[in-house]
């Protein structure tokens, strides 16, 4: 004997719902299958008690206004509960950790900037920056793509490159100071105690 | 967290180290200078992403020659490093034997490269009393050095004459007359962009007017130059030999006058060229000057410092040529007059006149 129907696909045929293929085996079994027809004559009993308790039900009873009316009530009731019970703001939980980590490794990099990255690196960067922001109208470039030479009040420097040279003589300030356009810039100073003159000068090659 | 603290102060430690600092002192073998002490003590080197190297250096030399010294450069260079630097005394009075000391102090940024850094400090040049040169001259330093002892010459025989017709007084006056001028000087921080005049935003042509010194051997006019916001550049010039001897180098002085009114020396101008007697020729720089505070330029002017000659000698402007108004304070003292000055003021009139009776 082939297997039994299950019980859904019985249901279904007991209320004519089964496709019709499907209707003619289940039929085909039933008539071979006593358990199967029994089964089936139950689902059928069962049927026939539903619909006569479906006829005592009020007559002309509208049940899509009666689902609208259901649904309405709850949501009137959720609404209600919301306004009697204090709100709790949801407060986004934040840990100090990743905090701190944060903190920790914005010194590393800083750290590690002022270590390996040169002065006249930084200063680049800190006006190209600062051109960008400005539109390069009011900051002019202390540094241009060759050598440059000044002379100040604080000695003589070239710089190239990212390298750069300067000569000062230890706590004396320069009592003149120039540049040549050939490429250098000197720097005078006078001891004071001996007289003795003393010119610095760097060179761009 | 502690672990990574400790990583940073190690990372700290070993990127944040000083190094130790070589040096070399290479004087010729036949050089009229020796070294008798070198003391770097203070010089040290450190790697932070690049090698930082500070020298301070003093020498301790000797003249070990026959001749007396007058001047001496010496270039203190790394190797890997940007451009060259000197350290030169242009008033030494150095005789055969007696010793002189000089300080060097540079500061370097150089490339990190393996090895400890080395500071090498050699010799440039010598130049004694009759004007002969000693040295490799890679600094092209023989041509300052005969001109700090042209003016040295000039100024001491200013001052010698100030003494013997206006008497200890005359000198006295020169002296607070030079001293006067040396504190009313107004300088300002410049810098010079070689290869290419940028930034001469809103930038104009202006003419650059030439003072006239009627003893010089060139002749300068039609000078033009293009000014921007404290920028002043691409300087070009005609000149003119008007001596009878063929001329391979000159100098001028470049001076800038802001809206004030106030003027001040802005740079130095030299130029090679080959001029015959009586030849005109053009000089045109691709430089710009570029003030480190604003200056609003008005006008520009120059005037020839000095003109070498083909046999190598030089011309400067006398004591009266450089005493024409608009001119005296502009130029600056020479260096023998600063140590002259200095000697006035630091140990007086007397000391002066002795100092000035060695010449």
């Amino acid at each position: 004997m082939s297997r039994h129907v299950v019980e859904t696909d019985l249901a279904l045929y007991a209320a004519g719902d089964l496709p019709v293929w499907r209707s003619a085996q289940v039929n085909l079994h039933v008539r071979r299958c006593e358990e199967c027809r029994d089964l089936l004559e139950a689902l059928r009993a069962d049927r026939k008690e539903l619909r006569r308790s479906a006829d005592d039900m009020p007559a002309n009873v509208d049940w899509d206004q009666l689902a609208a009316e259901m649904t309405a009530n709850i949501r009137v009731g959720l609404a209600a509960g919301e306004c009697v019970t204090p709100r709790e703001r949801k407060v986004p939980a934040i840990s100090w950790r990743p905090a701190a980590i944060a903190a920790g490794l914005v010194m590393l990099m800083a750290g590690a900037w002022w270590l390996n990255i040169p002065r006249t690196d930084t200063e680049a960067i800190g006006r190209a920056i600062r051109n960008m922001a400005t539109g390069g109208r009011a900051i002019l470039p202390q540094e241009e793509s060759g050598p440059v030479v000044g002379a100040s009040a604080s000695g003589v420097k070239l710089v190239e490159n990212g390298g750069q040279m300067g000569i000062e003589q230890s706590g004396l300030h320069p009592v003149m100071y120039s540049v040549s356009t050939q490429g250098s810039a000197s720097a005078r100073y006078v001891d004071q105690e001996t007289g003795q003159v003393t010119i610095t000068a760097v060179y761009d090659q | 967290m502690t672990n990574k603290i400790y990583i940073a102060i190690a990372v700290s430690a070993l990127s944040l180290h000083a190094q130790g600092l070589n040096h070399k002192i290479d004087f010729p073998k036949d050089s009229p200078v020796s070294v008798l002490s070198a003391d770097f003590g203070n010089s040290n080197a450190t790697a932070r992403g690049a090698n930082l190297i500070e020298v301070n250096a003093a020498l301790s030399l000797r003249n070990s020659g026959q001749k007396r010294i007058r001047s001496m450069t010496l270039m203190v260079s790394a190797p890997d490093a940007v451009g060259k630097g000197s350290v030169s005394v242009p008033t030494l009075d150095a005789g055969p034997g007696e010793t002189f000391s000089v300080h060097i102090g540079t500061r370097l940024v150089r490339p990190l490269a393996a090895g400890n850094p080395v500071v090498e400090v050699t010799l440039d040049g010598v130049l004694f009393d009759d004007l002969s040169f000693f040295g490799p001259d890679m600094l092209h330093s023989q041509r300052s050095m005969i001109m700090w002892e042209l003016e040295a010459q000039r100024d001491r025989k200013y001052f010698k004459s100030l003494l013997a017709t206006a008497g200890a007084e005359g000198l006295r006056n020169g002296m607070l007359s030079s001293l006067a001028r040396q504190g009313d000087s107004s300088q300002r921080g410049v810098q010079m962009v070689r290869g290419r005049a940028t930034n001469l935003d809103a930038e104009r042509e202006t003419q650059f007017a030439f003072l006239e010194i009627p003893e010089s051997p060139v002749e300068a006019s039609n000078g033009m130059a293009r000014i921007g916001a404290s920028l002043a550049g691409a300087p070009r010039f005609e000149v003119r030999n008007r001596s009878n001897r063929a001329v391979q180098h000159l100098e001028i002085s470049w001076i800038v006058k802001d809206q004030q009114g106030r003027e001040f020396l802005a740079a130095s101008m030299p130029a090679d060229l080959k001029l015959a007697p009586n030849q005109s020729g053009q000089v045109a720089q691709d430089a710009a000057l570029r003030f480190d505070r604003p200056v609003s330029i008005q006008s520009m002017s120059g005037f020839v410092s000095s003109v070498e000659f083909a046999d190598g000698t030089q011309w400067i402007p006398s004591r009266s040529a450089l005493d024409q108004p608009g001119l005296r304070p502009l130029v600056a003292p020479s260096p023998e007059e600063q140590r002259l000055s200095q000697i006035y003021n630091k140990r007086g009139l007397q000391a002066l006149i002795e100092e000035l009776k060695k010449f």
